[in-house]
């Protein structure tokens, strides 16, 4: 207990730390100035309070949606390399959000994006659950990779189908996931989703605890497994479709923060949560603090940051598991 | 649609006739595989010696010429669509793709490549190097000499502070820097262009944008009508909160070596003005 208060107390100086930081730096390293007259005083406002802070809380909820739906989800299929994308949570969620912008229904209802991303997530959560809920690790890992191939090709159709062509590039841009240039109603569009999705998500650490024990065992204490995977599935359905839908895809992060918890609270799903979600949040604020950071032009996307530290871990998780497991 | 119809063939009769001795060695079924060359092309030669223009310039051609454009056949730029169409002279940027080259010097079909300008001079020397090949010398001279009046127009107008202005045209856009066609149309008008600081295109988030201050932000207009997310970008709050003018402009123009181009820079030198005596 006490490792654990000591941990989420460490992981959340850090992200107050890195939230202050990512305040105060603009792309290319910029610094905030400060205003020497009136109209410059004005940008700065503009600048922090329309651009930077809903960057930052953006930041925030999303990593935190994936961060935890990535330990439950762990939690559930008792299998370390579960996460959101690779159950086809997050292909799902893009695909509803790529159908809104690109039949112009975003534009005329702007609830309609988070709302179809919401709709994509489900769908393909559910069909993942469907197709490989009782049958093991590697069936359900396999579900989530038909799921997401399915996923994927329904984006690549509506692109190919786009009328604009600019369309088609805006989108594999858009799919790269990104907070540059995002604002409240971005926030604002997400954030009920995101929060309802984690409070869900969160309620399942006991439940999870005793599923570690085994299937039968959790049910001697009184799991009711179907009933748990159901919330499972809406509230990372709800966390990440939300997020997703208006950030674009942002993989990994759901892979990574709760293997580097776990770590330090041990291997009981319950005791991962709180921590996974807030180191979630820590390496998605770091990272998009990097894309400023770095002198890439054009822009290094978030969503390809994360990638390239996360796909070299999940590399080096197959490996420990096929030398641990032969 | 029946007039059209009946346009076209009243053109394609008439032209045996006016055929002159001196343009029979003159490539008659010239194909343009570029939206650039398509808007050259359009001023050069007759209608009925184009045998395909790109789709593009159907729809995000230069304004002026869209009405010719759109009685004109269009080819997708694939190979086996152009030599279908039987050219004696195929015209293209520099970035043909290679089985497209092969093709057609299989078939024997002249295929010139076109180098995107990014000055007057450049014009200059493009206009002058596609009007050579198609043995309109006449009529590009005369392009050329009215894009120098312009020109001179331009030079002739009382000086006043520069405009700052930015081609921006959203999150997923570039911004057009130096060394391009806009930066020199831009300057050319009496607007300073604030994404100059980059060679060629650069990427700008609005922080950016609000940071350089611009007076003017010149937008796109390319595919206005069709959803896309640069169509939503002044939306963002941040930016509906500043003060500046915005211009839309004919993207196929302001990145077009075409004589056009000093128009459209006394086009919008004219909007500048307006844009000064506004209080």
């Amino acid at each position: 207990m006490k490792r654990h208060t000591r941990l989420v107390l460490v992981l959340s100086l850090l992200l107050l730390l890195l939230a202050a930081l990512s305040l105060v730096t603009g792309r290319g390293g910029q610094w905030l100035a400060l205003p020497s007259d009136e109209a410059e005083a004005r940008l700065l406002r503009l600048i922090l309070w329309e651009l930077r802070l809903p960057r930052l809380v953006l930041a925030l909820l999303v990593g935190a949606a994936l961060g935890l739906s990535g330990a439950v989800l762990q939690g559930l299929t008792r299998n370390p390399l579960a996460e959101p994308g690779l159950l086809g949570v997050s292909s799902g969620a893009a695909l509803g959000a790529v159908i809104a912008i690109y039949t112009g229904l975003g534009f005329a209802w702007s609830l309609s994006i988070p709302l179809l991303g919401l709709a994509g997530a489900f769908g393909a959560t559910a069909l993942t659950l469907a197709l490989g809920g009782g049958g093991g690790v590697l069936v359900l890992i396999l579900a989530g990779a038909a799921v997401s191939a399915l996923m994927l090709a329904g984006t690549a159709l509506v692109l190919n189908l786009a009328p604009n062509p600019y369309a088609a590039y805006e989108i594999t841009q858009w799919m790269m996931g990104s907070l540059t240039d995002r604002s409240w109603h971005e926030v604002l569009l997400a954030a009920p989703f995101v929060a309802a999705g984690v409070v869900l998500l969160l309620s399942t650490g006991r439940a999870l605890d005793a599923l570690g024990l085994g299937e039968l065992q959790a049910a001697s204490l009184g799991v009711d497994l179907a009933r748990l995977r159901r919330r499972v599935l809406l509230g990372t359905a709800l966390a990440v479709g939300a997020a997703t839908a208006v950030t674009g895809a942002i993989g990994f992060i759901g892979l990574l923060a709760p293997h580097l918890v776990r770590a330090r609270v041990g291997h009981e799903p319950g005791r991962v949560l709180w921590p996974a979600a807030l180191c979630g949040a820590l390496l998605l604020l770091a990272s998009d603090l990097a894309t400023r950071v770095l002198p890439v032009q054009p822009e290094l996307k978030l969503g390809v940051l994360t990638a390239l530290v996360g796909a070299p871990f999940f590399l080096w998780l197959v490996w420990r598991m096929k030398r641990v497991a032969p | 649609m029946f007039a059209r119809i009946v346009c076209a063939a009243a053109l394609l009769a008439a032209a045996p006739l006016t055929r002159t001795p001196a343009a029979e060695a003159a490539p008659q079924r010239i194909v343009s595989l570029n939206l650039c060359v398509d808007q050259l092309l359009l001023q050069l030669v007759p209608p009925e010696r184009i045998a395909s223009i790109t789709w593009l310039s159907r729809s995000e051609g230069d304004p002026e010429l869209l009405p010719l454009a759109q009685r004109l056949p269009v080819n997708h730029g694939s190979a086996e669509e152009v030599l279908a169409s039987h050219p004696d002279l195929v015209i293209a940027g520099r970035f043909t793709t290679s089985a497209t080259r092969r093709l057609l010097q299989k078939a024997g079909v002249p295929l010139l490549e076109i180098d995107p300008a990014t000055d007057w001079e450049g014009i200059r020397r493009t206009t002058r190097e596609i009007a050579a090949a198609v043995q309109a010398g006449a009529r590009g001279e005369e392009l050329i000499a009215a894009m120098d009046a312009d020109l001179a127009l331009l030079r002739s107008r009382p000086a006043h502070a520069p405009v700052r202005a930015i081609g921006w045209g959203g999150a997923a856009d570039d911004v057009p820097g130096r060394d391009t066609l806009f930066n020199t149309i831009l300057e050319t008008a009496g607007a300073i262009n604030l994404g100059a600081r980059a060679t060629g295109p650069a990427s700008f988030d609005i922080e950016q944008v609000l940071r350089v201050q611009p007076q003017v932000l010149l937008r796109g207009a390319a595919y206005a009508a069709a959803p896309a997310m640069r169509n939503q970008i002044a939306a963002h709050p941040a930016l509906r909160q500043q003060h500046y003018s915005v211009i839309t402009y004919p993207e196929a123009v302001y990145g077009c070596a075409v004589p056009r181009a000093a128009a459209l820079a006394v086009q919008l030198a004219d909007e500048l003005d307006r844009l000064r005596q506004k209080p």
